[in-house]
């Protein structure tokens, strides 16, 4: 903060020049009304009595006034300004979950009142653009169904050694609709706050499995599921678990080299975990991987940020966590323990 | 086996009746509700291919109040809509399947012989995956022209397992199709079965067919031969 700007600074030296000004003005008084007086005493005396004059009549009423008035104006102005700098390390703290949050403005002073409110209307503002422009990418992923359905009928069509390769570029194109989709779906919930269901992580994870199985050992890999005697319950959307649970295991079939194994693993505790038969996920590549997402920088061709990017936030809902660990080539969705 | 593919975008609707035909379907094409009512008066279809937003009406409405008064056959609903909602509304009106726009032809053929080789109205004789037959009334089954020898159990779970096949049929299924309550089952029971019913297929060359995913259950596969 610069000299200028401060407004601590700025009364000091404003308190420090009336000091000045005031001294001056009661000097020159005294000068003026003493002077005649002591002109017939001799200069000894004379000189003693107007300093004794002076300290009395001048340096002592401006110290009388001017100390307490300066620390009473400036612990007034820190107390003042505490409550902007908690609103400022609460504004820190939201970093991730901007969506909704005001300023509290029931600790303002009434002075900064126009201020805090003018933020809380721009910050309404831009959670209303956000929202739109999450509904128009919707619209838009939903709206791009139709055309790539033809587009991919029409590639059945043709019989050409070009039209398989085009008929899997068809096919990622509709997985990053479907991510799409899947992270409008969401949002809506987050928003409408649809109530939590008693969750089976086994029922999910068997159900997820199963599904996802015929693909797999189409693909010459095999997967498998490993249920401990527990049965881990959690709350949540059934359908948004199974979403964070099929990108996992669409991640760790990626990485997974021809004729590997995929475990899906429930527990301990209220988790499942996907071990795959890649190198291994370190926690500052995932956070990676999660964050340059969020952040709408490009992220891996095939979606495959993407598609960890949807879990993090599916385990954010869910108030859990999406983890890894690399020595194990797990990928861990923990769950709040009920 | 004759289709009908009930689409309003009349391009879709040629392309996914052209794609079905190319898999030996035979398909008619109805771009409307009404036209739908027109053609089912008029002849009997194995299976119905849905849109759910019609011209006339939605598609969910239509089949629900069809099902109360015809026999209907068994529908796969198509649609753009994603949501797992939709899904459970689709599936609770009586669809027998359902999938999400953009579909491949591919896929939607195989769900279609699921679809028809599920006991429903119309009876199936002899289920068929791939070189494997299944004669539902004899219980007895044969892969190409060699007769495979089945227990009563065998044979339930094969037929099971086929008329399931490309997907994974859950041990829970397993257990309750073949085993009654008071029969318990004993934990080896269906691993037992199972590996005999494969040893079986591999004595009859039909190898590779079985698949166990542990943890879940079975999936029988016609392995493209």
């Amino acid at each position: 903060m610069t000299d200028r700007r401060s407004v601590s600074r700025r009364l000091k030296r404003g308190l420090g020049l009336i000091g000045l000004v005031g001294t001056f003005l009661l000097l020159a008084a005294v000068v003026f009304f003493y002077s005649f007086t002591f002109a017939h005493l001799d200069a000894q005396a004379a000189m003693a009595r107007a300093s004794r004059e002076m300290l009395e009549h001048v340096a002592l009423p401006v110290a009388i006034l001017m100390i307490p008035v300066t620390v009473l104006v400036l612990r007034v102005i820190r107390q003042a300004f505490r409550p902007l700098e908690e609103v400022a390390a609460e504004i820190e703290a939201v970093q991730g979950h901007e969506r909704g949050f005001r300023i509290d403005n029931s600790q303002m002073p009434t002075e900064a009142l126009p201020f805090t409110s003018a933020v809380n209307d721009l910050l309404a503002r831009l959670d209303e653009a956000a929202k739109r422009q999450e509904a128009f990418a919707a619209d838009v992923a939903h709206e791009l169904r139709t055309p790539l359905a033809l587009l991919s009928l029409e590639l059945d069509r043709l019989e050409h050694d070009d039209a398989e390769r085009l008929k899997k570029d068809v096919a990622a194109m509709r997985r990053l609709i479907d991510q799409l989709m899947l992270l409008a779906q969401i949002d809506a919930d987050a928003v409408a706050q649809i109530p939590l269901a008693q969750i089976s992580l086994s029922d999910v994870a068997s159900d997820v499995v199963g599904a996802a199985a015929p693909a797999i050992i189409a693909g010459g890999k095999t997967i498998e599921l490993v249920t401990g005697i527990h049965a881990p319950v959690t709350r949540g959307r059934r359908e948004a678990i199974s979403a964070a649970l099929r990108n996992l295991i669409e991640n760790a079939v990626r990485v997974t080299p021809a004729g590997g194994a995929i475990q899906v693993l429930v527990g301990p505790g209220a988790s499942i975990s996907v071990r795959d038969e890649g190198p291994g996920l370190p926690p500052d590549r995932l956070r990676n991987l999660v964050q340059r997402h969020r952040r709408a920088d490009h992220a891996s061709k095939d979606g495959a940020g993407l598609g960890l990017a949807i879990v993090e936030r599916i385990m954010a809902a869910h108030e859990g966590t999406l983890e890894t660990d690399p020595d194990r080539h797990d990928l861990i969705l923990r769950f709040p323990e009920p | 086996m004759r289709l009908l593919v009930i689409e309003d975008n009349a391009r879709m609707a040629a392309l996914v009746a052209d794609g079905l035909q190319r898999r030996n379907f035979v398909c008619d094409v109805a771009h409307s509700l009404a036209a739908a009512e027109d053609a089912m008066g008029g002849a009997t279809y194995d299976a119905i291919v849905l849109d759910l937003g019609l011209p006339d009406g939605d598609g969910t409405d239509w089949l629900t109040s069809r099902r109360k008064y015809h026999e209907m056959p068994p529908a796969i609903m198509l649609t753009a809509r994603g949501a797992l909602e939709d899904r459970i509304t689709g599936l609770d009106a009586g669809a027998d399947d359902y999938l999400v726009k953009p579909v491949e032809i591919d896929e939607l053929a195989a769900r279609i012989r699921a679809l028809l080789r599920r006991p429903g109205v119309r009876i199936q004789p002899v289920i068929e995956v791939g070189r494997l037959y299944f004669d539902v009334a004899n219980r007895t089954a044969r892969a190409g022209d060699q007769e495979i020898d089945l227990s009563r159990r065998e044979a339930d779970l094969l037929e099971l397992l086929m008329r399931h096949a490309g997907t994974v049929v859950h041990r829970a299924v397993i257990e309750n199709a073949l085993y009654s309550f008071s029969d318990p089952v004993t934990p080896n029971a269906i691993e037992a079965t199972i590996s005999r019913v494969r040893r079986k297929l591999e004595d009859a060359h039909v190898t590779g067919a079985l698949h166990t995913v542990r943890g879940v259950g079975y999936m029988l596969k016609d392995n493209g031969a």
